[in-house]
């Protein structure tokens, strides 16, 4: 029986030592360099926004995420991050600009960030602490309710609770909400 | 699995395709499995250039969002098709089979594979560009609407302004909404007054709103239900059912738009086909509904509305039309026949205004005179309806905001068997009024609908009744004021129909028509110089208005002064001709100023 307590912890004591671990690994930036985006926020919290090109929920999200974005600059940095693997750089440079999007983005064609942050879908956030541990992951707040309804406003604001419970140490009532969109895993 | 969903398939009436493979130890694929559903019931929309947001049409494409599709096909989100399955068959309908669905949940479930290359049927043909071939016709929205990145949905009309110069009649519009991705449906409706260029803030500008009211001033009954929404092909009517367009009527597209996330430039385009042949059968929007049943307490989650219409004449019912808004719930129309055998006509469990659709028969259904049609609509406006637009929920009463709600249902129908000396769409129409009327005594337009049929139908005393009670619901409308003077005209009492008239213009001075008429009764009375001032206004409205200079002439003549009349009567004749009054008026002042 001891093998079996052994087997089943298994999977969680990576995911625990991959969110403490300082170097992830193999996300890019859009001119192909290795970036660490837990390291490189210096104090802050970190968000990490996962989105698909390709997924128009994403998309609808652009001008929410960019607004929570700014208003929430002095204690958050925010990262974009593409998960597909077949993204050109190009392609997400005009992403960006097409959704006026003012914030850094990431590839992650290995999905070390997807995994580190634990997210499934997009978009979901994934949002760490200073000290780089796991706040919360899942949806943006509750706008879609499946993919073909969407509220006429949020009535519930996950990742600016999850930002304030990083900043506050505060615990969140739920540390993991999925969102409605698209399955990361369908591009593996 | 298989078996016993193919079996529930054919108990629900429905066609049972051969589909997967029976040996359920192999791994369903997509070449062998998926591809032929998703060519035959996703690419029309999931394919390049199209309304869906990303394709189908290969391996690689539904591999990317297999788990999304294995998901919305289980929750029957996609492909977009509310109503349940009935006995009464829809045309095209878009439904996946249970054994269907089950199939894509296990091909992603066992790992999305895409199997054999030799199995992957030929790609599905699409026709490029117009799908009717070259419209005769195509007219392209005058200016761009910029559709905003983020907010909620977006309600837009473009006036089309159609450059013809006699009587066309149209077998099929093809309606290109512009960025099929972002137009969540449009519908095109016939304004044959121009009454909504005054809502555009410059000829062609469009304007907002999702609701909008035209207004007629003769007996013409809307015929047609044109309607776009993703994936639909346009419709041919058949032989004898085109749809009437004379000079100076404006096809009006009303779209609901919603936002992407960038700032998008929506510009429809609309193809016409022309047909030589005259409509011969006058099919008739009916409408149902109930809009001042609804006031809805925050909090109820199954506010039940209706109504009862019994027909009056044989019908074949050709397509139905239910609309509500967000709080609509389970929306369903159902038919008792005379013989007392009920028949569903449309049932929609769970009404998502996003995916509203015009749904035609497959095959015309007879509803004999006699048939009880009735709309039986349920309301959510509680916290528990995501849909809702009020956070906490608020009373919400009808209206035309896209946050008030509605309770319509439009039949197009097609009178069958009538006595070939009567209108069976005015008998329709009338006892339509007289039913609202019943139901709901302080309905303005049933009163000024049932007014003007009645005066069609040279019942002017009843007529003048109506009128009366809808200027006495709306004593400030214009429309009404001048209906009910114009009928007063008619039974030969001009002096009171005057005050009317003012009455109209001092609401809407650029009233064309109010003013015509005023002059018309001005002339009954001999107020001769006010008559010609009160056609000058008209005139300056609408220049090229034959009438009004053929009656301006007659005036002006009937005061002595010919030379003047002279000119007025030849204009009339200029813009048409075969104004064979304004001609003899002509040729009575050309003797008479030749016997000067």
């Amino acid at each position: 029986m001891p093998w079996g307590t052994f087997l089943v912890r298994l999977p969680l004591a990576v995911s625990l030592l991959a969110a403490s671990a300082t170097v992830p690994g193999s996300a890019v930036d859009l001119d192909g360099r290795p970036a660490d985006p837990l390291a490189a926020s210096s104090g802050k919290a970190v968000v990490l926004v996962f989105l698909r090109r390709d997924c128009p929920v994403s998309s609808r999200y652009a001008p929410a995420i960019q607004k929570i974005a700014e208003q929430n600059a002095a204690r958050a940095k925010f990262w974009l991050i593409f998960p597909d693997k077949s993204d050109a750089p190009d392609a997400v440079r005009d992403y960006l600009k097409d959704y006026a999007y003012r914030l850094p983005a990431l590839r992650d064609p290995e999905h070390v960030l997807v995994k580190l942050g634990r997210v499934q879908i997009t978009p979901e956030v994934a949002v760490f602490d200073r000290d780089q541990h796991l706040v919360y992951d899942g949806r943006v707040d509750n706008w879609y309710v499946d993919l073909s309804r969407s509220r006429h406003a949020a009535t519930t604001h996950e990742l600016q609770d999850a930002i304030d419970a990083a900043a506050t140490g505060k615990p969140l009532a739920q540390k993991e909400v999925r969102g409605v969109g698209c399955y990361i895993s369908d591009l593996d | 699995m298989v078996v016993a969903a193919i079996v529930s398939v054919a108990a629900l009436g429905l066609t049972a395709r051969p589909v997967g493979p029976t040996d359920s130890s192999r791994p369903p694929t997509f070449n062998h499995d998926i591809a032929p559903i998703m060519f035959r019931s996703c690419a029309a929309c999931h394919r390049p250039g199209e309304a869906a947001p990303f394709s189908l049409l290969t391996y690689s494409d539904a591999k990317k969002h297999a788990r999304q599709v294995a998901e919305v096909v289980r929750a029957r989100s996609m492909p977009p098709w509310l109503p349940e399955p009935q006995p009464l068959k829809f045309a095209d309908e878009m439904r996946l089979t249970d054994a269907e669905i089950d199939l894509i949940q296990r091909w992603v479930e066992q790992g999305a594979v895409e199997g054999n290359a030799a199995d992957l049927p030929p790609q599905p043909k699409f026709v490029e560009g117009w799908r009717l071939g070259e419209p005769d016709l195509v007219l392209k929205a005058e200016k761009p609407f910029i559709l905003p990145p983020e907010g909620t949905d977006t309600y837009w009309n473009f006036i089309f302004r159609i450059p013809i110069q006699q009587t066309r009649w149209v077998k099929a519009v093809e309606i290109r909404p512009g960025d099929k991705r972002f137009v969540h449906h449009a519908n095109i409706l016939v304004d044959r007054t121009g009454s909504l260029r005054q809502r555009e803030a410059e000829p062609g500008a469009g304007f907002g709103g999702m609701e909008i009211r035209i207004e007629s001033q003769v007996f013409d009954p809307d015929s047609h239900l044109l309607f776009w929404k993703p994936g639909t092909v346009p419709y041919v009517e058949p032989d004898g059912m085109a749809l009437r367009l004379d000079k100076g009527t404006d096809l009006v597209l009303n779209t609901h738009l919603q936002p992407s996330g960038k700032p998008e430039v929506i510009q429809p385009s609309i193809g016409l086909y022309f047909t030589s042949h005259a409509a011969t059968k006058l099919p008739m929007l009916l409408q149902l509904e109930n809009d001042a049943k609804l006031d809805i307490p925050p909090g109820r989650s199954d506010f039940a509305v209706s109504d009862d219409f019994t027909l009056p004449v044989d019908v074949d019912l050709l397509a139905i039309y239910p609309h509500a808004h967000y709080l609509g719930n389970d929306i369903q129309a159902l038919a008792t026949l005379p013989d007392g055998k009920k028949e569903t006509l449309i049932h929609i469990p769970h009404w998502n205004l996003n995916w509203q659709a015009v749904y035609r028969y497959a095959e015309p259904v007879r509803l004999p005179k006699g048939t009880t049609v009735s709309l039986r609509y349920v309301y959510d406006n509680s916290e528990n309806n995501p849909l809702n637009p009020n956070h906490p929920p608020v009373r919400v009463v009808g209206g035309n905001k896209s946050t008030d709600e509605m309770c319509h249902l439009w039949l197009q129908v097609l009178p069958v068997n009538f006595d070939p000396r009567t209108d069976p769409r005015m008998i329709l129409q009338q006892a339509l009024a007289r039913h609202n009327i019943e139901k709901n005594p302080g309905d303005f337009e049933a009163h000024y609908n049932l007014a003007s049929m009645l005066q069609a139908n040279d019942k002017l005393e009843d007529a003048v009744k109506e009128y009366e009670e809808a200027v006495r619901l709306r004593p400030d409308d214009a429309a009404a004021n001048n209906a009910l003077g114009a009928a007063l005209v008619a039974d030969g009492q001009p002096r009171p129909a005057t005050a009317l008239f003012r009455i109209a213009l001092e609401n809407r001075p650029d009233y064309f028509d109010a003013h015509y008429n005023f002059a018309i009764a001005l002339t009954q009375m001999g107020e001769m110089d006010q008559a010609v001032a009160e056609f000058e206004a008209a005139l300056k409205l609408q220049p090229d208005d034959a009438g009004a200079e053929a009656n301006l002439g007659a005036t002006l003549a009937d005061m002595g002064k010919f030379e003047q009349a002279k000119a007025h009567l030849e204009r009339a004749l200029k813009i048409d001709p075969s104004q064979s009054l304004a001609q003899e008026n002509l040729d009575a002042v050309e003797k008479a100023i030749n016997s000067r």
